[in-house]
């Protein structure tokens, strides 16, 4: 094997039904950088899309890419792809997680684990640079993964990192994750596709390097991005309150640079606050100040209970406020509680018209139940599809029992402690949450789907277009919105298109939600992305050509950094907070590391085209799937089509008025027809051409389209 | 603290005050204010044990656990800088065997989940890891007084790994060589929190005097 640099060289290979572990050279799946990139061309050629994702010849493909570990901020992250069994189609998805076992992997000497197989009995993957072993898991098989992470880590050293999926994996909720260091997962059901395969979890020490090229350019651009390019969380790059270097502040007074002077980690072991001060945009040893994600989220009675910030390896924005939420104590439940979005966002819609009562500070009742809430989930393993769990929930919890009991019946609901809900005890949630994990009762087909749930319950496909505010799927995939029309435009509803789940693309709402006055934002996008592809908030303009370039921007970006490995919360350093910049960032800096890391010369225009290569194996991946399970590869009305209320929302108001994000359905279809004309798919079927992929040098996957029957 | 004051008056004394304690908590010391103000901590926090100090060659290396969020950059800056390459293993200031179960009862999947810190080479005025290497690779710099280990002459036998009482030296599994911190200030320059930092020695001299005067 040549030395490389940024790649470790080697790709892993498990088969858990022989017990055979062997290694390959990674060197081929360059073109693909790694991550994700890397795993779809390894799921294309080595399980189809005709196998069930539950076959024992099914893989899980964890994948790490050149930058992972690197020392590149923010590159601390892990793709994991497989086969969904939830969404339409039951095509290619990735999980994503964060924390530290990412970067280990790379430094025990290996670009991605290849799992196939299915294991006869319980067992964890131990992985210590070239010794690597399966054992047995017997002992943590039902356990929960904040217990089963330290016990694999007890069995192992203390220099290792873990990962493991919880009960709702092992039952193979469809809603599942594999949980890493405090709160930390990956989800979209990768912890049924482990448990399927009698994986608990993985657990990693390496001792190697990351090597890389140009160690001076790498700490020079890392200096250069800390110092003039970085912002707070999702790079929001203007504070939420006013500071005194800073010339402006968050237009709205608030954003996720949320750290500012009074603000405080208020609940130390010493008891003495540690303020987060002002943080000007060149101190780089304040940046860690900046995001006080607890303050965002539930406003200045979070300081009572944060101990510190915490998140990632190699990030200096600690998106995971540490808590010691003490009151939880009362009802003998975790008190030390971490989460960084969805988690920690909607445990209270599990109690639909309750008042919920304070618990031990004035306006705490929303945090304690929703850390209550994050805890529970994450060590059950239940994901929650950004937050369609939690609405398909409220959806249910909100109706009349008559209704109710003709879902369930009336013994299971009966069965519920519906007095915990309505007197707001945090309890309440953590046995629904059990329930769902479980797998126990007619409820938890809430847990396998809202396409499942739609058809246990006789649901129609209309359900999907009522505009009541627990609805926020944009297709009949059963996934929901990510940053979509609300936040982007037209733009957010096509890169939300996609996907085999929620997008994950945060290119747009980094920007809408930056703090900054729209114009100053609106010009560092204009300069960058062309005139006219930034609406005004509540103030659409019908769709033009920037604004469809944009779209298929942000996507091949979100797969560049699922491949590299990049936190997509953060990058690209589209805005900057400094005012000397004019507030511009600088697009070209991920290229830039990549080439100061791999040795090879990179541009932002190749890393698009990786990107958009990604995209096409997608789409392909994708109709295959359709044509396989969904009787037609037309995708463009069975996977693109777009749900009722995006359009029929806010009666009061037409598309394009301003005070509403509603989308005008003509206007769309143009959208469609002129994004995939730009992406060189067909217009009627939404499906990449064969010119266009070989274009690509995808030419086997023209051909199989073409054998198929599907262009 | 206020049986030293006296012995305050040049940096260099200071400074051998301070190896005495260096790598240990402060808890039980009493800090003059003008001091925890250098330090950037507060009493309480040296109370409960919170905070660390070192004593290096430019000055008072200060880690404050309560501060520390476990992003790493110090041992990635650290291996980047020193080494050329990122890792956390052999960097020369250590968070990752600290990070998730200390050992100690402390970690991200203990009981106490909060408290993880990055520790580091005490630099011993009697160096176990000098004393015990049979190639007498591991030296004081002339200037500085830090000890480094001298790679034409390191055999990666690790001995000063085993020697060290907190295992601090590691030996490179890729270059077979022994290596630890030699002070350059890497970790301390890119901490995003400040938990990590430097107060330079005239500094930390002028404002134990200036307690001194105060009495």
């Amino acid at each position: 094997m040549a030395e490389t640099f940024g790649w470790a060289g080697k790709l892993l290979r498990v088969d858990l039904s022989t017990g055979s572990i062997t290694t390959e050279d990674s060197a081929k799946y360059q073109e693909y950088i790694g991550g994700m990139g890397m795993a779809y061309r390894i799921m294309y050629d080595e399980a189809p899309m005709d196998l069930d994702p539950y076959d024992e010849k099914a893989l899980v493909i964890f994948g790490v890419g050149p930058l992972t570990g690197s020392g590149v901020p923010c590159s601390g992250r892990m793709n994991i792809t497989f086969r969904s069994t939830w969404s339409k189609g039951h095509s290619i998805v990735d999980a994503h997680m964060g924390g530290h076992i990412g970067p280990q992997l790379k430094y025990a000497g290996y670009d991605g684990i290849v799992v196939t197989g299915i294991s006869a009995k319980p067992v964890y993957l131990k992985i210590e640079d070239d010794k690597v072993s399966l054992e047995d898991a017997s002992a943590v098989w039902g356990k929960g993964t904040f217990e089963s992470n330290a016990w694999l880590i007890e069995q192992t050293g203390r220099e290792f990192e873990a990962a493991s999926i919880g009960p709702a994996g092992e039952n193979l909720m469809d809603y599942s994750t594999l949980n890493t260091s405090f709160g930390n997962a990956g989800g979209a059901g990768v912890g049924a596709a482990l448990g399927n395969k009698k994986l608990k979890g993985i657990v990693i020490r390496g001792t190697g390097t990351v090597k890389v090229a140009d160690p001076k350019k790498v700490l020079e651009l890392s200096s250069y991005m800390m110092g003039n390019l970085i912002g707070g969380n999702n790079n929001h790059n203007v504070p939420a309150l006013p500071q005194s270097w800073a010339e402006f502040s968050a237009v709205s007074g608030k954003n996720r640079w949320s750290g500012a002077p009074g603000r405080v980690w208020g609940h130390t072991p010493d008891g003495e606050e540690i303020d987060a001060g002002e943080q000007p945009y060149n101190d780089i040893n304040k940046i860690a100040y900046r995001c006080l994600k607890g303050v965002f989220d539930f406003g200045e009675v979070a300081s009572n209970y944060i101990i510190k910030s915490g998140g990632c390896q190699s990030c200096p924005i600690r998106c995971y406020t540490q808590y010691e939420i003490d009151p939880l104590a009362e009802y003998d439940l975790p008190i030390h509680n971490s989460n960084t979005c969805m988690p920690v966002l909607y445990g209270n819609y599990a109690y639909p018209g309750v008042e919920l009562k304070d618990f031990k500070y004035e306006g705490d009742a929303k945090m304690v139940i929703n850390l209550a809430w994050s805890h529970a989930v994450d060590d059950m393993g239940l994901w929650d599809n950004y937050g369609n769990i939690n609405r398909d929930l409220k959806w249910f919890l909100s109706l009349p029992r008559e209704e109710a009991v003709g879902y369930i019946g009336e013994e299971e609901y009966d069965s519920l402690p519906w007095d915990w809900m309505h007197d707001g005890d945090p309890r309440w949630e953590v046995e629904i949450i059990r329930r769902l994990a479980m797998g126990e009762g007619k409820l938890s087909v809430i847990a396998k789907g809202t396409l499942a749930m739609m058809e246990a319950f006789g649901l129609p496909k209309e359900w999907l277009d009522r505009a009541d505010g627990t609805n926020s799927n944009l297709m009949y995939c059963g996934f929901p919105n990510h940053h979509g029309p609300a936040e982007a435009w037209q733009t957010g509803m096509l890169y939300n298109m996609f996907y085999n789940r929620d997008c994950m693309i945060h290119e747009i709402v980094c920007e809408t939600g930056s703090g900054a006055p729209y114009e100053v934002t609106k010009k560092v996008m204009e300069d960058f992305f062309g005139e006219g592809c930034y609406d005004k908030s509540k103030a659409y303009t019908p769709i033009n050509e920037n604004k469809v370039k944009l779209a298929i921007y942000c996507a091949a970006d979100k797969n560049f950094h699922d491949s590299s490995t990049l936190c997509n919360w953060m990058w690209p350093m589209t805005q900057s907070p400094s005012k000397e910049r004019d507030y511009h960032g600088d697009l070209d800096l991920q290229a830039d590391f990549m080439t100061a890391v791999t040795g090879k010369t990179y541009t932002q225009d190749d890393l698009q085209e990786f990107g958009k290569k990604i995209l096409h194996m997608l789409r392909v991946m994708t109709a295959i799937s359709f044509k396989l399970n969904c009787d037609s590869a037309n995708l463009r009305t069975e996977h693109d089509a777009i749900t009722g209320w995006v359009f029929d929302k806010e009666p009061d108001f037409k598309p394009f008025e301003e005070g509403t994000t509603k989308l005008d359905r003509e206007d769309m279809k143009k959208a469609m027809d002129m994004m995939y004309t730009e992406l060189g798919w067909d217009v009627e079927t939404g499906i990449p051409t064969a010119e266009t992929l070989k274009a690509y040098g995808l030419e086997d996957m023209a051909k199989d389209l073409a054998d198929r029957g599907i262009i | 603290m206020s049986e030293e004051k006296k012995g305050f008056d040049t940096k260099e004394v200071t400074r051998r005050q301070f190896l005495k304690i260096s790598g240990v908590s402060l808890a039980g010391l009493v800090l003059s204010t003008p001091l925890l103000t250098l330090m950037g901590c507060t009493q309480k926090q040296v109370d409960e044990g919170e905070v660390m100090v070192w004593a290096m060659p430019q000055g008072l290396l200060v880690v404050n656990a309560s501060r520390c969020v476990g992003c790493q950059r110090c041992e990635l800056n650290c291996s980047l800088s020193n080494d050329g390459a990122a890792s956390t293993f052999i960097s020369r200031v250590k968070i990752q065997r600290k990070l998730n179960l200390d050992g100690a009862g402390n970690g991200l999947l203990s009981e106490n989940p909060w408290l993880y810190f990055p520790d580091t080479c005490r630099q011993c005025e009697d160096p176990a890891c000098g004393k015990v290497c049979p190639q007498q690779a591991i030296y004081a710099d002339e200037t500085t007084g830090v000890r480094k280990v001298d790679q034409e002459k390191c055999i990666g036998c690790g001995a000063c790994v085993q020697a060290c009482p907190w295992h601090m030296p590691t030996v490179n599994p890729e270059t077979k060589k022994s290596s630890k911190c030699i002070a350059c200030g890497a970790c301390v320059a890119g901490c995003p929190s400040g938990a990590l930092s430097i107060v330079d020695w005239d500094a930390v001299t002028s404002a134990a005097q200036d307690a001194y005067k105060d009495l």
